[in-house]
Formats: structure tokens, sequence, C-alpha cells
């Protein structure tokens, strides 16, 4: 509940003090923030009567001086220039101007300056700068995330707008949380190290009286990581609701939109999928698509015989109670509709695109061993002609992944065939990868192959058998996490910044994805905190990834290498 | 929660740089105090931050923007809102009453029931007459103001609706409650009837029969009307209920679903904002291309040839 209620808090004090009609404008970062935890029907009881965005309001002309404007915004540059030209002709009664982050004593000069009407009444810095999706898992929905995966020399001020946007976030959450932690990164990542020595100089000198708080009896650790180290989670296909939905459809700020998928009726065009709005999402967001289509059914069951009982009504009791019961009625019909359309949806894509084999083999070339076996099962899918282009690209980048340094004859073949299949294939894509998280540039143990330990304890798994052969992976930020909560995370290969030692093991851990997270981490972090080991984890990245997003960064990060190539 | 407070910092800066911009600066003194007043009253006396009054007068605004007077339909959702409060007060007391209904009491209670029902039909006839000027609140034309209105609109169905609700809620339980008094000290009528009547046997007691029977009849018809009575109420509290529920489900919005996002609400917005564009443009265009502007322009055409052929043949002839 952690990250929502602090995003919620926020917004409630902004709009408590305040009494009478109010305009809500926000820009297209903060419009995601708090559109995610707090609903339309709440801000109409809080008398906020209009919600506008922040470029749109300088266009408009009309006078509305009986609202009082509650402004939410991110203190860029751009925002405050926005500012500035309304503020030089006011068009509300009062200005409000809560800012998502730490403002620039510059900034504030400017805003006094161009103020000639004395029109604002507050200006304040209120830290709700991240998308807090779900309870223990938020986002920093950063557009150009490809940067992190290239070396600074390539687009330094890119890098550094991209650095200073991920500070700010960690900057807010920690200030939401009111603690100051003890920061780790992974000394194999460049940008991971950037990110966390100017956090920690944030924190420890540029602004330590803001981040004082009350030392509690042991720090909470802030560990950046980059995606580079673990690029298997994010290519894998997924089958709990919530990452499956994302992996096949796509889940923006808690939304589906199905209008590119299949034409639907209009109220079932755009879905939202909330744990804190559905409780049935919230029961079954981690659960695998079998059990999903067996609880969806009895879903459907409960709500047939409901609209069989309104329909025998005979009685003036039941006409009654029909009436009184017809809000339920109307929310019950609409939440089945919308879990009933988005699982036939995504049946409809498995089918064609015949997922469940591709995905045994994913899981296969994952979890377990064998590259002959492995070679085979890639050769014969490149070869079936109703994979799909990117399924048969992920497929060869997992074996790649996976036995990079064997057999390399076969690897080559394994290339030419992509190639010759796959027209749209951007040549190179694979080689690409293998030199940015490659063998040589990981630290984790991916495979559960470096390890004694975990080497048998994958022949012990072997031997057991699986209850799920689709849902067998478990992403390597579940071995960081036991690491963590056996305080024997080393130093070696994640080191402290400063001097800021930790005692002990931290009782709250927020791990940072540079590159971004995955649906299926987030929910091993949630079920980790189920299990109530007395460490919570938080998990944050600066996108949530699926597949098409990953290579999608990969390809841009390509391009970008290339070109820079060219011109030195 | 933290959070930090740069007003203190803003006002220092803008009130160094107004006097940088304006060294002559006194204010007209008349106007400030009387500004202050204004405003400071409109805040709401538990803030958080340093009220405006607190400034010390000499530095007060000139220019300032004060809260500005609200257009005509502020007053129209005002009163529905006082209407809507009047009403929960009402179902308060309507509450009580029913408590105080349902207690044992000797005599006849016909005075609570008064009362109940001209609660019940004070606080119905609020809940139409607020629906009803809901109803006006609509506005056309895809501007602010409208977006405004709207979203005024909708929160004022909710409250209505909940409203409504509750009341039916509280109806039901009372007459289901009063039903189970009432079958309560029927049956135990029933009962002792029913016994004396076995008890008796023969002529005599035929008469003694027909009199128990008589006084039996006659109560069960009282309890028949009064039933019937009951039911025509519900009949009517049901319809008038579905009646509003169904203008305002209209209005309000159903939560959890995607119309009840902030971000899918802007987006609307902008969209319909884009379409009525569009439309008003097609419009204009028809308009100039229609067949109507043609006719007339040939029309005016052909008359100015007639007049210059008539004005050529008085000049030739």
């Amino acid at each position: 509940m952690v990250l929502v209620t602090s995003v919620r808090d926020y917004i409630n004090r902004m709009l408590h003090d305040i009494s009478g009609m109010k305009v809500l404008i926000l820009d297209s970062e903060t419009v995601s923030n708090v559109s995610i935890v707090y609903s339309q029907s709440e801000l109409l009881q809080k008398e906020v009567f209009l919600v506008e965005m922040i470029d749109s309001i300088s266009v408009s002309k009309e006078s509305m001086s009986h609202l009082k404007a509650v402004y939410f915004v991110r203190p860029t540059s751009d925002n405050i220039q926005k500012l500035r030209y309304q503020l030089a002709n006011p068009r509300f009664g009062e200005h409000h101007l809560f800012f998502s982050n730490l403002l620039k004593d510059t900034q504030i000069h400017i805003l006094a300056d161009s103020d000639e009407h004395e029109a604002v009444q507050q200006v304040q810095e209120f830290y709700a700068d991240f998308v807090a999706g779900d309870p223990y898992h938020f986002t920093l929905n950063m557009p150009s995330n490809h940067l992190y995966m290239l070396p600074a020399v390539v687009d330094p001020s890119g890098l550094q707008r991209y650095s200073d946007r991920v500070v700010d976030g960690i900057a807010a959450l920690f200030l939401a949380l009111k603690r100051r932690p003890v920061i780790r990164y992974q000394r194999t990542s460049d940008t991971a190290k950037r990110i966390a020595q100017e956090t920690a100089k944030l924190m420890y000198q540029h602004e330590s009286g803001l981040f004082d708080f009350r030392r509690t009896e042991s720090s909470p650790l802030l560990l950046v990581i980059d995606r580079r180290d673990d690029p298997v989670t994010p290519l894998l296909n997924q089958w709990t609701y919530q990452a499956m939905v994302h992996e096949l459809i796509g889940l923006q700020d808690n939304k589906v939109d199905l209008r590119a998928i299949a034409s639907l009726p209009k109220d079932q065009q755009e879905v939202v999928l909330s744990s804190e709005q559905d409780a049935f999402f919230k029961s079954n967001m981690y659960e695998n698509f079998g059990d999903i289509g067996m609880n969806i059914k009895r879903m459907v069951d409960d709500f047939q015989q409901v609209a069989k009982s309104n329909q025998n009504i005979q009685t003036v009791e039941d006409m009654a109670r029909f009436v009184d019961n017809y809000p339920e009625y109307k929310k019950m019909q609409g939440n089945v509709s919308k879990h009933v359309t988005l699982v036939t949806e995504m049946s409809k894509l498995v089918e064609a695109r015949k997922l469940m084999l591709v995905s045994q083999t994913e899981q296969d070339l994952a979890c377990n061993g064998g590259q002959g076996a492995a070679y085979e099962a890639v050769t014969d899918l490149l070869n079936n002609e109703s994979v799909s282009d990117i399924d048969r690209l992920r497929l060869v980048m997992l074996y790649a992944l996976r036995y990079e340094k064997e057999n390399p004859v076969q690897l080559m073949q394994l290339f030419n065939k992509l190639a010759s299949r796959s027209p749209k294939y951007k040549p190179g894509l694979v080689q690409f990868l293998l030199k940015q998280a490659g063998v040589e540039k990981r630290t984790g143990d991916l495979f559960g192959n470096r390890d004694l330990m975990n080497i048998a304890r994958n022949m012990a798994r072997g031997l057991k058998g699986v209850e799920n052969v689709y849902t067998q992976h478990q992403p390597l930020l579940f071995q960081t996490m036991e690491s963590i909560t056996r305080g024997r995370l080393r130093d070696v290969d994640y080191p402290f910044v400063g001097d800021h030692f930790q005692q002990g093991r931290p009782q709250e851990v927020v791990i940072f994805m540079v590159g971004g997270t995955t649906y299926e981490e987030s929910r091993s972090v949630a079920l980790q905190n189920a299990t109530n080991s007395g460490i919570r984890f938080i998990l944050g990245g600066t996108a949530v990834l699926n597949s098409k997003r990953f290579l999608l960064d990969l390809e841009e990060a390509q391009r970008i290498a290339r070109s820079g190539s060219h011109m030195v | 929660m933290a959070t930090r407070n740069r007003t203190l910092l803003f006002r220092k800066y803008r009130n160094s740089l107004r006097s940088v911009r304006a060294p002559m600066t006194d204010s007209k003194s008349g106007v400030g105090p009387v500004i202050e007043m204004a405003s400071s009253s409109l805040l709401h006396p538990k803030r958080s931050y340093a009220p405006v009054s607190t400034e010390d007068p000499g530095s007060s605004r000139g220019g300032a923007v004060t809260v500005g007077l609200p257009p005509d339909w502020v007053d129209v959702s005002e009163e529905i809102s006082v209407n809507i409060q009047r009403a929960r007060t009402k179902m308060a007391e309507l509450g009580k009453a029913h408590a105080k209904a349902l207690m044992p009491t000797f005599g006849d209670g016909k005075e609570d029931q008064h009362q109940i029902e001209s609660l019940t039909q004070e606080i119905t006839f609020l809940l139409r007459k607020s629906e009803k000027q809901l109803q006006k609140l609509s506005a056309a034309g895809p501007s602010e103001d409208s977006n405004v209105r709207k979203n005024v609109q909708r929160s004022l169905a909710t409250d209505l609706q909940f409203l409504s609700m509750e009341l039916r809620k509280k109806q039901s339980t009372y007459l289901k409650r009063l039903r189970l008094q009432k079958e309560d000290g029927g049956d135990l009528e029933m009962n002792l009837n029913g016994s004396s009547s076995r008890a008796d046997d023969d002529d005599f007691d035929d008469i003694l029969f027909s009199e128990h029977q008589m006084s039996k009849i006659k109560k069960s018809e009282a309890i028949s009307v009064e039933r019937e009575k009951e039911i025509q109420q519900v009949v009517e509290s049901v319809n008038e209920l579905a009646q509003i529920m169904k203008d305002l489900s209209a209005l309000v919005i159903d939560q959890g679903t995607i119309v009840d996002r902030i971000d899918y609400n802007i987006q609307n917005v902008a969209s319909t904002v884009e379409d009525g564009l569009k439309q008003l443009q097609k419009a204009e265009r028809t308009q100039r291309n229609g067949g109507m502007v043609m006719c007339a322009s040939v029309l005016v055409i052909l008359c100015f040839i007639m007049i210059v052929l008539l004005i050529l043949k008085e000049i030739f002839l």
C-alpha cells in the first residue's frame, strides 16, 4: 500500500486546504502520477470541477476567476516558462503552485519576477514524482529509455538528462517515505554507478538538511542495478495475468487499450486493470493462465445466477430489491465483461502465434540445460511458418545468451537462418545484445551455472519436476532479494557509495533497475513481501518493459551506436 | 510524507523584485485593506501556510485579482446542494422517527405514522426537485465552462443517487421490521382464537364461533387493507426511485471503469473539442458550397444583367 498511499496523501493534502470550486492543472507526466492513484469521482468529491493540461491552458482565453487553480507539475524549465506566461495574464481567482520535485532558487526567482499581479498564493514542493502502479512497484515512464545502453561519450547531455530524471525520481520516493538510504550499485554498470553517486551527492551533500530524517535502527538500502544483468526476463513470454496482459496487449498506467486488437463495443475498448479498484484482479493478478480461466468461469456462473434471479421478478418486493441492487449489478456486469474480453483476446493471440509451443522452448532455454536439444528445438521453430518474427528473434536471442560460448558454428547458423526468415530483422541485433549483456558483462549468475550451489539447486529442481512448465523461470531479481535477506550481497559485486555502511540487515530495500522492470519481477517482489521475512522490498525502474519495448530500446541504441561509430 | 514550503522565499523575491521594478510603490491604501478582508474571509481558518492578512498593509497589493463573480449556473448548483443538505438532515430525523415508531408503545402510534409519512414525502419531494433542477445544468458546446458544468452535474448526481438509495434502504428496513412486529402480534391473536375455538362445541359454540369468526374476519380485513396500503406506498416509492435512478444513471460515473480515469477524461475533452472544430469547419464549407448560395449569386448576376440591358435599351431607343 505504501507507494499508492503516499501519492494519494500528497494529493489529498493539496486539495484539502483549499475550499471552493477548483481547477487542477497537470503536465504530461504528473497526469499519469495522479490518474493512476486518484479517480475522477474522488476529484469531484473534493470540488475539483475541471482538470486541464498546462499546455492547453495557455491557449484558451476564457477568464474563470470564480475557480481556484491548483497546479501540480514537474519543475522543468518548460513548465516554468508556461507558468510565467499564465501568471502574467492570470485567468483564475487564486493560484496554488505545487511542484513534484525540488525547485532551484533561480526558478523561484523567475516565477516571482513574472507574478506582477500577485496571483500566487503558495508555492510548495510535494514529492509525488513517480507513477505508483502497484503497492510495491513504481516506474518513471521515461521516453528515451535506451540511453542507458550507450557509453557517455555518445550523447553526454542526453545521458545527463536521463540520469537527472532518475535521481529526481529516486529522491522523490525517499522524501515521500521520509527515509535516507545507504546506497549500493552494480559495479559493472557505468550508468548505475553514475546514478548511485549522484543520488548520494544529492542526499548527503546538496540537500542534506532536507533528507535529515529521524534515524531508525537500520537505514534502508537503495540498490541501483542495470537491466542488462538480466536480459532474459524481458524476453520471455508471460503466463501470469498482469504480466501476460502487458506482454501480449500492453498495460500503460494500469490501462489496457484494446482498440488495435479487435473491434469491440465502446465500453470495452479501453479498460482499467487496477488492483486497488478491482477485487477480482487483485486476487488473480499473479495467478497463471489456467487458474485464471477457472476463476473467471466461476465468476461468470455467479453472475449468471444473479442475472437469472433478477429476471425472475414476481412480487413487488422483488421489484424493489432489483431497483435497490441495480448499481451493484451493473458494476458486476461491467467487471465480468471486462475480464472475459481480456482473456478471450489473449487466448486468440496465444492460438494465432502458437505461443504454447514457443514458450515451452523459451522456458527450457532459460532454465534447463542441453545445448544440442536446445539447438534442435530452436531450429524447428525457426522453420515453423506460424511462428511470428518477433518470437523467432526472441528464441535466437535467448539461445545466444545461454550458449554464447558453446558451439559458435551452430550459433552462426542460427543467426543466418534468422536473417533469412525474418525480412524486417535488423542485422546484428543479436550480436549487439551479446555485446551489451553477454556473459562477460553480467555480474549475477543468470543461468545458475556459475555457482556450485546454483548448479546443485538446478539439478535438484530438474529431478523433482516442476509444477508448471510455463512459469518455472525465476527472474535474477529473486536471487538478489534472497542474498539481501541472508545478508550475503557481495561487496565486490555491489559496492557501497561513499563511506556509509550497513550494519546488519536492512528492513526496507528499494531496488531501482536502470533500463526498466518487468511485471514478472514485480510479481516476484510482491510474493517475497507476502512471506513476511522481515524485509520490505520496493521495486522501481525507468519504464515497465515487455519484449516489444525491450527490443525497441535495443534497436534504438544499436542505431545510435552505429551512426556514432560512423562519425568517429 | 515530506514537503517543503517555498512560499516565504517566493514572497521575499516577489517583494524585492517589485520594489526594484517600481520604486515609487505606495499602494492605494483605501482599497488595500478592503480587498484583504474580502479575500481572507474566503480562506479556510485552519490554513497551513501563512494567510494573507498577516502581511503588513503598507506593502499590500494594488492590482490584486480577487475571486470574481461566478456565472449564473453556479446559483442553480448551490441551490441544489442546499436542497441536498436539507434532505440529509431530514433523513436523520426520519431515522429517529422510524426507531421511535418501532418501539413497543401503548396507544395508537398513528402520530408516529403521520410524521414518518410526511417526512418521507418531504424528502422525496426535495430529491425530485433537485433532480429536475439538475437537468438545467446541462450546457451545449465544448468549452471549458461546459466541462465545469458537466462535472458539477456529475458530482451532484452522485450525491442524489446516494441519498435516494439510502432512503430506499431505510424504508425497506423499517417496513420489514414493522411487518415482523405485526406478524408476531397477529400470530399471537390467531393462536388464541384457534385454541379457544377448538375448546368449544355445539350450537352455543356456533354462535360464539360466528362472533369469533366475525372478529377474525374483520381483523384480517383490516390487515389486508393495511397491507394493500403499504404495498401501494412501496410501489409508488419504487416507481419514483426508478425514475430518478434512470435519469441519474446517465450522469453518474461508474467507479472503476475507464470513464472514472482522469487521463481518459482529459483526452476525451481534447478529442471532442477537435471533433467539434472539425464539424464546424465542415459545416462552414458546406454552407459556403451550398446550392443556395450558388442560386442566389446566379440570380443576383442575372438581375444585374437585366438592369444593364434595360438601361441600354433606354439609351438606344
